[in-house]
C-alpha cells in the first residue's frame, strides 16, 4: 500500500518516512505544492497525508482537487494551526481525519491505519494479527475463534498496538490516545499499566501468546518476536 | 460624595451666607435711614415749636395725636441742648417705639424741656415687609437655583458620565471600542478623544502583544512536531542502551510537557478570540458524569475517594469549553489532592462545585487565576489550567470563585442565571 506525505518540513517527512516505511507501507514524499499535484496524478494512494501550508500552494487546494478527479484517496490533514476552522475546512472539503501538530508518530500510524481500513471496500471488516483477530466494526476481538470479552479501552489499546506493531510506543502517546490531551496527569501513567497488564492477562487467558514488550523506561512494543 | 452634592453644598452655604449677610446689611441701613427720616420730621416739629415760642413766647399746648406725643416742663439744665433717642411706648399695650427728641428753649427767662416723640410702628413694619421679603426671595432664589442647577448640571454632565459608562463596559481585547458622541463642550470633546486615543492605542498594544504570543506558538508547533517525530523515530533503535534510553526519555518527556503548555496558550488564546461560539444549552449533569466516568480509574490510581451530589442543570455554553472546564477541574483537583485524600463533585442548577482535602493550607486568592503562578506543591505543570477554567468562564458569562473551608479546597463556578 503506497502512502504520500505531502510535507514541506524536510526533517518531518523523514521522520514520517522513516516510522512508516515498513513491509506494510511504501511510502513517498513531496514537499511542495506543485511536486504534490504530479505525484497524485500519476499514482494511486491507499493514503495522503498532507500538510497545509506548502509551499507554492494550500493543502486544501490538492484536497478540492483531489475531490474534484473522484480519486478513493483517503486523506490525513497534518496541521500546525491546531484551529478548529482549519479542522473544519479540511474535513468538509472530505479529508478523512485530521491531526495537529506536534503529534506521536504511532498516533499517525494509528489514524492512517484506521483511513485505510475505512477506506477498503472489500467487506472485510477484520484485522489479523496472528492468532488475535479484530473485527473493527463491532470492535469485537477473537483469539482462535473464541471472542475475548474486552473493555473499550482494552480494545482501543489492542487496536493501537496492532497499528503500531514493531514499534515502541511511548507510553504518554498511548495515554493521549486513550483519555485524549485533556487528561493531564502529569507523569504518572501507571493507570496505563493497569489497562496492559489486564489486556495481556486476558488475551494469554483466551490462549494468545504474549506480544506485549515492555520497553526500559519508554514504553510499550507489540511484537511477535 | 458626587460632583453636584458637594457642589450644591459649596452653592448652597455661600448663598446662604451671602443672603443673610445682605439682608441684615439691608435690613440695618434701611433702619439708619429711615431713623434720620423721623429724626428730620422730629427736627422740623422742633424749629415749628421754635417759631411759635419766639412768636407768642409761651410754648404751645402739648397736643398728643394717636402718632406723636408733645409734652414740656421746666429744664433742669440751663443751656442749649439736644438729645434723640429710642424710647418704648408710652401706652404699655403697645410693643412698638418711639423715636423722642429732647430740646431746651429759653421761654420768659427759663429754660423749658420740650419732649417730642413719634411711634415707629411704621417704620418697623415695613422693616419687618421688608426681612419678610428678603427671607422668601432667599429660599425662592435657593430653591429654583437648585432645580436648574440640578437639571443643567445634569444635562451639561451628561457627555462626561457616558463617557465613563462607555470606559467602564470596555474590556482590553474586546472587539467593540466604545464610540463616543460629539459634545459641544470644548472639554468634553478633548476628554472623549484623548480616552479614545488611548483606548484605540492600548487596544493595539494589546492585539501585538496577543498576535505574537499567537503566532509564537503556531511557531512553536512545527519545530516541536519534528523534535518528537525524531524522537519517535530513535526510539525505535533496538541498539540502544539503558542510558540512552533514559536520556532519550527525558528528551521525551521534556518535548512532551513543551508540546502541553504550547497547546495550553493556543487554547488560551482561542478562547479569548471567541472561536468557539457555537452555544447551546445542555445538561451540564450528563457531561460531568460522562467525565467522572473517564477519570473514575485515574482517581481510583491514586487512592482517592470519590462523593459526589449531581442534580440537573441546564446551561447555555460552547459544550467542548464546558468539557475543557470540567476536565480541567478536575486535573487540578486530582492533582493537589494528597494521596488517600477526598474528592467531592457537587452540581446544582445555581452552581458547579468541586472540593478537594488539601495538603498545605489554603491558596493565594490573587495568584490563584494567573497564568503561570505554580501554586501548590507540584512544581511540574505550568498552573494554566485554571487560568484556561477562568477564561472559559468569563467567556461563558460564569462566575468561579475559590474558598478554603475545613480543610478543603472549593472551587465552585455559578452559573449564568436563565434567561439572562
Amino acid at each position: 500500500m503506497k502512502v504520500l506525505i505531502i510535507e514541506d518540513e524536510k526533517a518531518l517527512s523523514a521522520s514520517i518516512f522513516a516510522y512508516l516505511n515498513s513491509e506494510q507501507y511504501i511510502c513517498e514524499i513531496a514537499a511542495d505544492y506543485h511536486s504534490a499535484m504530479t505525484k497524485i496524478g500519476q499514482y494511486d494512494y491507499a493514503c495522503i497525508i498532507l500538510d497545509i501550508n506548502l509551499p507554492g500552494g494550500s493543502g486544501l487546494d490538492i484536497l478540492k482537487e483531489l475531490k474534484a478527479s473522484k480519486k478513493a484517496e483517503g486523506v490525513l490533514i497534518i496541521s500546525a494551526r491546531n484551529s478548529l476552522d482549519d479542522r473544519l475546512q479540511g474535513l468538509n472539503s472530505g479529508a478523512d481525519d485530521y491531526l495537529s501538530k506536534p503529534f506521536h508518530l504511532s498516533e499517525l500510524a494509528a489514524r492512517v491505519a484506521a483511513i485505510i481500513r475505512r477506506k477498503s471496500f472489500d467487506g472485510n471488516n477484520n484485522l489479523k494479527f496472528e492468532e488475535l483477530e479484530l473485527d473493527v466494526f463491532f470492535k469485537t476481538v477473537k483469539v482462535n475463534d473464541r471472542i475475548v470479552d474486552l473493555t473499550r479501552k482494552e480494545y482501543d489499546l489492542l487496536l493501537y498496538f496492532i497499528s503500531n506493531k514493531n514499534k515502541v510506543i511511548n507510553k504518554s502517546a498511548i495515554a493521549e490516545h486513550l483519555w485524549g490531551d485533556n487528561m493531564d496527569m502529569a507523569d504518572s501513567y501507571d493507570f496505563i499499566y493497569t489497562h496492559i497488564k489486564n489486556l495481556r492477562k486476558k488475551l494469554m487467558q483466551a490462549g494468545a501468546r504474549d506480544y506485549v514488550k515492555s520497553v526500559y523506561g519508554m514504553g510499550y512494543k507489540f511484537t511477535r518476536s | 460624595m458626587n460632583l453636584f452634592t458637594r457642589y450644591f453644598r459649596i452653592n448652597l452655604l455661600a448663598t446662604v451666607v451671602i443672603f443673610i449677610l445682605a439682608s441684615l446689611a439691608f435690613y440695618f441701613l434701611l433702619w439708619f435711614v429711615s431713623i434720620a427720616q423721623v429724626d428730620e420730621d422730629l427736627r422740623i416739629e422742633q424749629r415749628e415749636i421754635e417759631t411759635y415760642v419766639q412768636k407768642y413766647n409761651h410754648p404751645p399746648e402739648p397736643i398728643s395725636v394717636k402718632d406723636q406725643n408733645t409734652s414740656f416742663a421746666v429744664s433742669e439744665i440751663r443751656g442749649k441742648y439736644r438729645k434723640f433717642n429710642t424710647i418704648p411706648s408710652p401706652n404699655p399695650a403697645e410693643r412698638e417705639n418711639f423715636r423722642q427728641i429732647s430740646f431746651t428753649l429759653p421761654v420768659n427767662n427759663q429754660w423749658i424741656l420740650f419732649k417730642v416723640s413719634k411711634s415707629l410702628e411704621e417704620t418697623e413694619h415695613l422693616n419687618q415687609s421688608i426681612i419678610v421679603i428678603s427671607l422668601i426671595t432667599i429660599v425662592a432664589i435657593l430653591l429654583v437655583s437648585l432645580l436648574i442647577n440640578r437639571w443643567q448640571l445634569r444635562r451639561l454632565w451628561k457627555p462626561f458620565y457616558n463617557t465613563l459608562s462607555g470606559v467602564e463596559k470596555f474590556r482590553l481585547g474586546e472587539k467593540a471600542i466604545p464610540h463616543f458622541a460629539d459634545s459641544p463642550i470644548t472639554e468634553f470633546n478633548l476628554l472623549n478623544t484623548t480616552i479614545s486615543q488611548f483606548i484605540r492605542n492600548a487596544d493595539r498594544e494589546y492585539f501585538l502583544l496577543k498576535e505574537f504570543t499567537e503566532n509564537a506558538s503556531h511557531e512553536l508547533q512545527t519545530p516541536l512536531a519534528i523534535v518528537r517525530s525524531t524522537l519517535d523515530v530513535m526510539m525505535q533503535d533496538e541498539k540502544l542502551s539503558e542510558s540512552q534510553s533514559q536520556s532519550l526519555q527525558a528528551a521525551y518527556s521534556a518535548i512532551q510537557k513543551m508540546s502541553r503548555l504550547n497547546q495550553s496558550l493556543l487554547l488560551l488564546n482561542k478562547i479569548e478570540n471567541k472561536q468557539f461560539s457555537n452555544i447551546i444549552s445542555f445538561d451540564f449533569k450528563t457531561l460531568v458524569q460522562e467525565k467522572m466516568t473517564d477519570w473514575q480509574e485515574l482517581w481510583q490510581g491514586r487512592n482517592l475517594s470519590i462523593s459526589s451530589s449531581l442534580e440537573s442543570a441546564f446551561v447555555s455554553m460552547n459544550e467542548q469549553l464546558a468539557e475543557m472546564m470540567i476536565s480541567n477541574l478536575f486535573s487540578n483537583a486530582a492533582r493537589h489532592t494528597p494521596e488517600a485524600g477526598h474528592i467531592h463533585i457537587k452540581l446544582s442548577a445555581r452552581a458547579f462545585e468541586i472540593s478537594n482535602s488539601a495538603a498545605d493550607g489554603p491558596l493565594d486568592q490573587d495568584k490563584l487565576f494567573k497564568r503561570f503562578s505554580a501554586v501548590g506543591q507540584t512544581t511540574d505543570h505550568f498552573g494554566l489550567g485554571l487560568s484556561i477554567v477562568k477564561q472559559i468562564a468569563d467567556v461563558s458569562g460564569m462566575n468561579i470563585s475559590y474558598r478554603f473551608t475545613n480543610g478543603d479546597h472549593i472551587f465552585s463556578v455559578y452559573f449564568k442565571p436563565a434567561g439572562v
